[in-house]
C-alpha cells in the first residue's frame, strides 16, 4: 500500500476584490467562463489533479474572498498552505498596489516556517483587456525583489496561460512538500517507565 | 424496586483493568493533564441548530450532488455519488490546515474540496473563541471534534447522539496516536503546518476502517468495557501463573495479555502500572485486523496505548499460542530490541500450559458459544448485557432469535438505552420501555449497568423478578465470566 505515495497540495489564491480570481479557477478546473461577476463569500473550494514529473498530485485550490468584509476569515485559511498564489487585474492599478498588503498579511497569518523561500506565484489577469494599467516590466520588478516569484500574464475568459500558470504553481508547492525530511525517525520515543504515573482514575492501590 | 441490591455479580477488591465510568472523562489520557485543564476552563461549546451558516452548507451539500448527477463536474467529485451520499455515516480526519488524512468512505483527494470546507466551519467558529461541537440538520447530525493539530467529523443519520460520536471519533483519534505517538504527532504539525500525515500513516487507513465497522458492532465500546473468555477460575489462574513464571524476570515488561475470539483470557501487568480499556479496545482492533498475524511466527510492532502513555511507545510481540491453539499473546514492553528474549518467554509459556493441560479449556471455550438466555432459563428474555463497573467487564449471552439476524438492531437498542440512562442533562437511573417489538429494561447502580431485552408482552412485575434472577444466575457463575484476579509480574 505504501508503494503509491499521494500527495495533497493546498494551494491558497489572494488578491482583490473582483481581480478574476474565481475565474481563473473555473477556467482551470472546468474550462469555462463567466462574464457574470459574483463574489465569493468566504471561499471556495475546489480539487484538481495534476501530473509532474509522472507523478500525480492532488491540488486543494482555496479560492478566498477578496471583498474586505470577508478578510477576517483568512487567518483560518492561510493555515498549512503550501503555495500562494497572488492574483491582481492589469487594467486596475489599485489591485496591483495592494499585493504587498496581501503578502505580508499572508507571511504573517500563515507564519510559515521558512517565510523568505516560501513559493508564492503572482499572476497578471485580465491580459484580454484593453487599456493596460500595470506593464509586464513593471510586474516583473516587483517580483525580482520578492525573491524571483514566478509571474504570469493569463486571461480567464480566453483561457492564454491558465494551464501553465497552475502548473508552476503545482511545481512550486510541491517542491516545498519535498523538502520535508523524514520526520519518521527523527524523535525517540521510548517511555521511560518511571516518569509514568499511574493513571488517575484507577481506583485500587493496595498491590503498589 | 429494589434499589439496595445486594448482589454485584463480577465485583472484586482490585480490578485487572481500570474501571470505567461510561462516557464521562473518556477522552482524557493520562499524559494530557495540560489539556483536562484547559478544557475545564472553556467549557462553553456552541451547538447550532439550523442556523444560517449549516444552510449554506447543506446547499453545497445538495448543489454537488445536483451537479454530479447532472453530468459530472470534476470539482464536486463524491466518487460514486449515490452509493457516496447513501451512506449513513461518514467519518472525516484532517489536518488544522484543512488537508484530508482519512475519510470512511470514497477517495480523500477526490473529496479534498470538502475538507476544505469542514476547516473553514471549525475554524470560522474558532476565530470567534468559541468551538463547534454539532451542527443538527434535520436528521443529519455533524460532530466536530477539534483535536489539535487534527480536526475529526462525524456526519451520521444513524440516531447516534453527539456523545456516542464523539467517543467514536475519540477512538479514532486514539487509533492514529497508536500508531504515530501523541508526542511524534504534535512535533510534526509544529514543524510542518502543511504536512500530509497519510506519508505516515499509509496501511494504517486498514486499522482505521477495521476499528469503525468494529465500535459499531460490539457493545464493549460504549460500555467502555470488554468481555472474558468464560473459563473455569482455577484455569485462568492457572495460566496467568504460567505467564508469570515465564516472564517475572523480564526487565521492562508492562503488560502479557491473552486474548481468544474478541475475548480476554487473562491479563497480567507489572505493579504500579494499569491498562485502560480502551487501550485494550485498540488492542483487540489490531489482532483482529491482521490477519497475516496467524500465519506468521509472530510480530514486532511499535505501538503506543494513548490511555497508558500518549507520549511514547510500547513495543509488542504478537503471536498466537500454537497451530492447535488459536488465542493470542501480546507481550508489551518498553524495550525496543527484545524480541528474541519475548519469543523465548512466549515458547516457554506455551509448554508450560501444555503441561498443565490448559490448552483444551481454552479450545474448548472458544469453541462454545455462550447459552443464549432462554437455554439458561429465562423464558422471557431475548438478550441482555451485564457490565460490573469496579472491573470494566461485561457479560452477553448468544444472539437469539429474532436478533441473530439482526445484530445491528439489537445494538442500536442498547446503544439507545445506553444514551438514555447517560443523557448528561437527565440522566436516568432505570427505564422499562415497551415497544411493539420487544420491552427494554435498563438499570444503572453505582456497581452495575443492565440491559435486559424482554419479550414485548412481559408485564413489570415479572420483569423485576427476572432480573432478580438473572443478576442471582451471574452472580453464581462469575468466577467463570468474569477475570476477578489481577496477576502482577
Ligand atoms: N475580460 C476578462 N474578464 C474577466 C477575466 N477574469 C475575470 N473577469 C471578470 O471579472 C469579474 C470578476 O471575476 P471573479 O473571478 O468573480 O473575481 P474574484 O477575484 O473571484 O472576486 P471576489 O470573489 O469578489 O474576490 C467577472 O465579471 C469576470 O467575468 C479575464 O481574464 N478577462
Ligand atoms: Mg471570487
Amino acid at each position: 500500500m505504501a508503494s503509491r505515495k499521494k500527495i495533497l497540495l493546498k494551494v491558497v489564491i489572494l488578491g482583490e476584490s473582483s481581480v478574476g480570481k474565481t475565474s481563473l479557477m473555473n477556467q482551470y478546473v472546468n474550462r469555462k467562463f463567466s462574464n457574470q461577476y459574483k463574489a465569493t463569500i468566504g471561499a471556495d473550494f475546489l480539487t484538481k489533479e495534476v501530473t509532474i514529473d509522472d507523478r500525480t498530485v492532488t491540488m486543494q485550490i482555496w479560492d478566498t474572498a477578496g471583498q474586505e468584509r470577508f478578510q477576517s476569515l483568512g487567518v483560518a485559511f492561510y493555515r498549512g498552505a503550501d503555495c500562494c498564489v497572488l492574483v491582481f487585474d492589469v487594467t486596475a492599478p489599485s489591485t496591483f498596489k495592494s499585493l504587498d498588503s496581501w503578502r505580508d498579511e499572508f507571511l504573517i497569518q500563515a507564519s510559515p516556517r521558512d517565510p523568505e523561500n516560501f513559493p508564492f506565484v503572482l499572476l497578471g489577469n485580465k491580459d484580454d483587456l484593453e487599456p493596460r494599467a500595470i506593464s509586464a516590466k513593471r510586474a516583473q520588478q516587483w517580483c525580482q525583489n520578492k525573491n524571483n516569484m514566478p509571474y504570469f500574464e493569463t486571461s480567464a475568459k480566453s483561457g492564454s496561460n491558465v494551464e501553465q500558470a497552475f502548473l508552476a504553481i503545482a511545481k512550486n508547492a510541491l517542491a516545498q512538500q519535498n523538502s520535508t525530511v523524514d520526520l519518521y525517525n527523527e524523535f525517540p520515543d521510548q517511555i521511560k517507565l518511571t516518569n509514568t504515573q499511574k493513571p488517575s482514575g484507577s481506583g485500587d492501590s493496595c498491590s503498589c | 424496586m429494589a434499589s439496595n441490591i445486594e448482589v454485584e455479580p463480577g465485583a472484586t477488591k482490585e480490578s485487572v483493568l481500570i474501571p470505567s465510568e461510561c462516557l464521562e472523562n473518556f477522552d482524557h489520557m493520562s499524559s494530557s493533564l495540560e489539556e483536562i485543564k484547559s478544557e475545564n476552563n472553556s467549557s462553553v461549546g456552541s451547538t447550532y441548530e439550523e442556523s444560517n451558516f449549516v444552510n449554506s452548507n447543506t446547499d453545497n451539500f445538495e448543489d454537488a450532488i445536483d451537479k454530479e448527477e447532472n453530468g459530472s463536474t470534476p470539482e464536486y467529485d463524491l466518487g460514486n455519488s449515490t452509493e457516496w451520499t447513501s451512506k449513513n455515516k461518514h467519518i472525516f480526519v484532517l489536518s488544522s490546515a484543512g488537508k484530508p488524512i482519512y475519510s470512511r468512505h470514497g477517495n480523500e483527494d477526490k473529496l479534498a474540496w470538502l475538507f476544505g470546507v469542514m476547516q473553514a466551519l471549525v475554524s470560522n467558529i474558532q476565530s470567534s473563541d468559541d468551538t463547534l461541537k454539532s451542527i443538527h440538520a434535520g436528521d443529519t447530525l455533524f460532530v466536530f471534534m477539534n483535536k489539535k493539530p487534527l480536526i475529526l467529523v462525524a456526519v451520521s443519520k444513524t440516531g447516534e447522539c453527539v456523545n456516542q460520536l464523539t467517543l467514536q471519533l475519540n477512538y479514532v483519534f486514539n487509533q492514529i496516536t497508536s500508531m504515530l505517538t501523541l508526542t511524534r504527532l504534535n512535533k510534526i504539525y509544529e514543524q510542518r503546518q502543511n504536512y500530509d500525515l497519510r506519508r505516515l500513516l499509509a496501511g494504517g487507513e486498514r486499522l482505521i476502517d477495521h476499528l469503525l465497522d468494529f465500535s459499531e458492532k460490539e457493545p464493549a465500546f460504549f460500555l467502555g468495557a470488554v468481555q472474558c473468555l468464560p473459563l473455569a477460575s482455577s484455569v485462568r489462574d492457572s495460566i496467568s501463573s504460567a505467564i508469570i513464571g515465564a516472564c517475572h524476570k523480564i526487565k521492562n515488561l508492562v503488560f502479557a495479555i491473552l486474548l481468544a475470539k474478541n475475548r480476554l483470557i487473562t491479563l497480567v501487568r507489572m505493579k504500579k502500572y494499569y491498562l485502560h480499556p480502551s487501550d485494550l479496545h485498540l488492542i483487540f482492533n489490531l489482532v483482529q485486523s491482521s490477519e497475516s498475524l496467524k500465519y506468521s511466527q509472530h510480530h514486532w510492532t511499535p505501538f503506543c496505548l494513548p490511555r497508558f502513555d500518549a507520549s511514547g511507545f510500547l513495543y509488542a510481540h504478537v503471536s498466537y499460542l500454537a497451530d492447535d491453539c488459536q488465542a493470542c499473546l501480546l507481550l508489551l514492553t518498553v524495550e525496543r530490541d527484545v524480541c528474541d528474549v519475548l519469543s523465548e518467554a512466549k515458547q516457554k509459556i506455551v509448554e508450560k500450559l501444555r503441561r498443565n493441560n490448559c490448552l483444551e479449556p481454552i479450545n474448548e471455550s472458544i469453541a462454545t458459544p455462550e447459552e443464549t438466555a432462554v437455554n439458561a432459563g429465562f423464558a422471557e428474555i431475548r438478550h441482555y448485557l451485564y457490565k460490573c463497573k469496579s472491573t470494566a467487564q461485561f457479560y452477553q449471552p448468544s444472539l437469539a432469535p429474532p436478533y441473530s439476524k439482526e445484530k445491528m438492531r439489537l445494538i442500536e437498542i442498547y446503544k439507545r438505552s445506553n444514551q438514555q440512562l447517560h443523557n448528561t442533562a437527565r440522566p436516568l437511573k432505570l427505564i422499562f420501555e415497551r415497544s411493539a417489538n420487544e420491552a427494554i429494561f435498563s438499570w444503572d447502580t453505582t456497581a452495575f449497568e443492565l440491559y435486559v431485552v424482554f419479550e414485548p408482552l412481559i408485564d413489570i412485575a415479572c420483569a423485576i423478578d427476572f432480573v432478580t434472577k438473572l443478576l442471582n444466575w451471574v452472580k453464581k457463575r462469575e468466577d467463570k465470566l468474569f477475570h476477578l484476579n489481577a496477576p502482577t509480574f
